[in-house]
């Protein structure tokens, strides 16, 4: 025991005194931070400061793995300094210990100064679980550390040790997700990424930091890495070598590969399971979720009281709220580290609402049979309806409970679609003039543009064809339904996913509806409807930033919703576009 | 028990093909200053680093104050002192913090500041190991060796590649260590170093001793002969009485005899000078060095 404190406090005070040590693990992180900080516009949003403090930690957990333990050993073994020792009377296992632990204390300070730095600088918040973070990176920095001494233990020279720590060192840094982001890499490359240790050392702090999960719910990560620095240790005790003259033979590198086992099992899970991609997506999501917008000079249609509307003003969006509203001139949005949505001349709605649809029909005909392709199906509209701003559906429950499956999957942010609700509209609530209208042969909602562009070309011809086979009739006139919350059915033969939200708006409108009134139907009361009063359906602080934004004023004239610039899903500004990929 | 506190018996170390060490025997007995004399590569730190536990042996018996390097090697480890030929400390450590470490990591280790007082590193304490000199690193080195105060220390080519001046101060801390009765192994290839240091002196070349004695055993062994030289102020008439045969330098002022025991002859020929009535101008007694002794056993020069 003697003989481990006084290594480990001889090996601290060398580490303390080695400029390379302070480059390493504070200036070249912290050139990384303020850079990226500053690039990725960290504080504007709290993702990506989550991003950058993981990267500038990962940098950091490497380097002084490979670094700091793996190349430093192998540099005392080459200077005879570690010759030296073998003459006392101590066993490998002190100096290995030692070189774990000072690896440890020397960057704990380090994961304490990001953090402040993060908070001073940029504003994010302590995180939740600050200890489990520590433990998390503590695990990574141990574990990497014995990476590092394995290398040393199986490389001849400096020269070698270069090699295989460049090797290690560049595709750990690159596909952990901590440098560029792991879902827009191909999928092999993912799924290769799901090897390496710092994958899921990544993993594990964006869960902490960003999702605010605990240790526990990542112990599996947890438990790799720890394995990791237990197997690294007894590997380098077996492996250890005191002097440059010992050559160990070609053979004996393999053991490099014994200490990613732990890696290796999880990976090959990973491959069969497909676990992480879906992690991945998520924490993708929980970060774009977190940004901080401000919507500047908009009209704002709030959907409080009676549907009053702002004509100037300006919305902060903060961590998937709404943080704030400002009427008349807006406020500076660098002061408020917020990103700009140059809103001038555009209205802001809550993102509209359709209180009856049947998800599980494809709207075009007969609901397809094969349950992975239905839920694929489904899976599109919930994408569709998003793109037409329908940002929340509620929708019968089908006998697969696929339905069930995708709330959750959009809930968790696995995937991009419209919020599911589920459960039965009340049969008096309202009616859907839409349906009457193509019950009377009037296929209008197949013309209209955002028709043609969420609709399959394939399904876009079945439905003119079904259209076809059902021309008007005569004196069939929809009569003037009692406002009540927006209803579409769409599912139903002749009514495709999304789009028909709005088609349903201007028959209201022409049936002498005021458009106030509408959009209240399509927001509030549709809200109110569907059990999510004041979450949903409002602009007003507290409420979901669930909003969509259109070119001019609907108010004025109702088919300008269908002009839509832009849609914020849970503070989430929609990649509309890829909405309607087809996904693999 | 013996009383040796190194016993070597057949000892071969075999690196390959190559044969390092070629059956060697040898005790050094407790308090003995025991010199092992021999060109580079004559497999001296072979033996040594085997003593110390460092390198397995081939075959062969060692016991080191009764363990085997090879079986017992912490407790060989523990009880012995050993400065290495070639070996650094970390460039930013301190004088003090290399021999506090190295203090913590033995069982018994005595006090580090008596230490560096005895040893005159006092004033250096509080330096980087890379700003010293090459003589107070070697006296930080047997620093380091003595820190657990040990029965026996193993001194591996102690002076070499260090100035005439700082040798000597090297030479006077052995001598130091000589007089508290350590056992100390040796290894040198400095003539003066062994025959001023050492009781007991093997040459060792090609892996194996050829000779072994004290370093005045050797040279008689060898050569048998003292020379006695004697200049005096006038040349010389006479001849010396039985058994001395001189040999005359051509002016007869200077006469060389060897002799088997100089003392004596010494007193002989002083007291013919006087009955002689020649004034005595200078006297020497030469004996063979080990340099003549290593020449002579192995044709060749102990340094090229």
């Amino acid at each position: 025991m003697k003989a481990y404190l006084a290594y480990i406090k001889s090996t601290l005070q060398l580490t303390i005194r080695d400029r390379l040590v302070l480059f390493f693990n504070y200036l070249m992180p912290l050139v990384f931070f303020i850079a990226f900080g500053e690039g990725f516009g960290a504080s504007t949003s709290t993702g990506a400061m989550a991003q950058v403090v993981t990267m500038v930690l990962m940098l950091g957990v490497l380097g002084t793995g490979f670094f700091g333990g793996g190349m430093r050993a192998t540099a005392e073994r080459e200077a005879g300094i570690l010759r030296r020792f073998k003459v006392a009377p101590i066993t490998p296992a002190p100096i290995l210990v030692g070189s774990l632990f000072t690896g440890w204390i020397v960057f704990l300070p380090t994961v304490i100064f990001f953090l402040v730095i993060a908070r001073l600088r940029y504003g994010m918040p302590v995180p939740e679980h600050s200890l489990s973070l520590l433990v998390m990176v503590s695990a990574g920095v141990l574990a990497f550390r014995g990476i590092g001494l394995i290398i040393a233990s199986v490389v001849n020279s400096m020269a070698e040790s270069q090699v295989v720590i460049q090797l290690l060192y560049l595709p750990m840094l690159m596909l952990s997700g901590a440098t560029i982001p792991l879902n827009i890499l191909p999928d092999w490359l993912q799924s290769v990424a799901q090897f390496l240790p710092s994958t899921h050392l990544y993993m594990g702090m964006q869960n902490i930091l960003v999702r605010e999960q605990s240790l526990a719910q990542n112990w599996v990560p947890l438990c790799a890495l720890v394995a990791t620095m237990l197997i690294a240790l007894l590997l380098s005790v077996k492996l250890f070598r005191w002097e440059k003259g010992d050559v160990l033979k070609p053979g004996a590198k393999l053991w490099l590969l014994g200490v990613l086992a732990p890696f290796v099992a999880i990976g090959m899970y990973q491959t069969y399971s497909k676990d992480n991609l879906k992690e991945t997506q998520i924490l993708a999501r929980q970060m774009r979720r977190g940004q901080t917008w401000l919507i500047k000079d908009a009209r704002i249609f709030t959907g409080t009281g009676d549907g009053r509307v702002i004509e100037r003003g300006s919305v902060l969006v903060k961590g998937g709220r709404i943080e704030a509203i400002f009427e008349g001139s807006a406020p500076d949005a660098k002061s408020l580290k917020a990103e700009t949505l140059e809103a001038s001349g555009k209205t802001v709605l809550p993102g509209l609402i359709d209180t009856n649809v049947n998800l599980f029909l494809p709207g075009t005909g007969a609901p397809d049979p094969d349950g992975v392709r239905q839920t694929r199906a489904m899976q599109r509209a919930l994408g569709a309806y998003l793109y037409c701003g329908v940002t929340a559906i509620r929708t019968t429950p089908d006998p697969m409970k696929i339905a069930k499956e995708l709330q959750r999957r959009v809930g968790a942010g696995e995937m991009a679609g419209a919020e599911v609700i589920l459960g039965e509209a009340p049969p008096q609530g309202s009616r859907s003039l839409v349906l009457l209208d193509s019950v009377a042969g009037n296929h209008d909602l197949l013309k209209d543009t955002l028709t043609q562009q969420v609709v399959k070309p394939a399904a876009l011809e079945k439905l003119r064809a079904w259209a076809a086979t059902h021309p008007p009739k005569s004196g069939a006139t929809p009569q003037l339904p009692p406002p009540g919350p927006m209803m579409t059915l769409s599912g139903l033969p002749g009514l495709p996913h999304g789009p028909a939200i709005h088609r349903e708006m201007k028959l209201r409108v022409a049936a002498g509806a005021k458009p106030k009134d509408v959009l209240l139907d399509a927001t509030a009361r549709a809200a109110q409807a569907i059990g999510a009063s004041g979450r949903l359906g409002v602009i007003q602080p507290g409420a979901e930033a669930t909003l969509l934004i259109v070119e001019g004023n609907p108010l004025e004239d109702i088919t300008v919703t269908e002009r839509i610039w832009n849609v914020l899903f849970k503070g989430e500004r929609v990649r509309r576009d890829d909405l309607l990929e087809e996904k693999k | 028990m013996s009383a040796a506190a190194i016993s070597v018996a057949g000892l071969t170390k075999s690196y390959g093909d190559f044969q390092a060490v070629r059956g060697i025997d040898f005790e050094v007995a407790q308090g003995e200053v025991f010199g092992l004399l021999g060109p580079n590569g004559a497999g001296k730190t072979t033996t040594v680093e085997i003593l110390e536990g460092l390198r397995p042996r081939t075959s062969g018996d060692v016991k080191v104050l009764g363990f085997d390097p090879a079986a017992d090697t912490l407790a060989v480890k523990e009880r012995i002192g050993v400065s290495l030929q070639s070996t650094r400390l970390p460039e930013k450590m301190k004088v003090h913090e290399a021999v506090e470490l190295f203090a913590a990591l033995y069982a018994k280790s005595v006090e580090p500041n008596a230490l560096l007082k005895r040893l005159q590193l006092w004033d250096k304490r509080a330096a980087f190991y890379s700003t010293l000199s090459g003589g107070q690193k070697q006296r930080l080195a047997i620093a380091l060796a003595l820190v657990n105060d040990p029965q026996v220390v193993f001194l591996d080519e102690p002076s070499t590649g260090l100035d005439p001046q700082v040798r000597l101060e090297i030479h006077s801390l052995i001598e130091e260590m000589r007089d508290q009765k350590r056992t100390i192994l040796l290894t040198t290839h400095y003539i003066e170093e062994a025959e001023r240091l050492c009781h007991r002196v093997a040459i060792v070349d090609e892996g194996k001793i050829i000779a072994i004695g004290s370093p005045r055993e050797l040279q008689q062994r060898v050569l048998g002969h003292a020379r006695v030289e004697i200049t005096t102020v006038e040349p010389l008439d006479g001849v010396p009485p039985e058994p001395y045969t001189p040999a005359f330098s051509a002016d007869r002022r200077h006469m060389t005899v060897s002799v088997e025991k100089p003392a004596r002859a010494v007193v002989d020929l002083v007291k013919w000078l006087d009955s002689q009535g020649a004034e005595l101008d200078d006297l020497h007694i030469k004996r063979p060095t080990l340099e003549d002794v290593f020449l002579e056993l192995t044709g060749k020069k102990l340094r090229d």
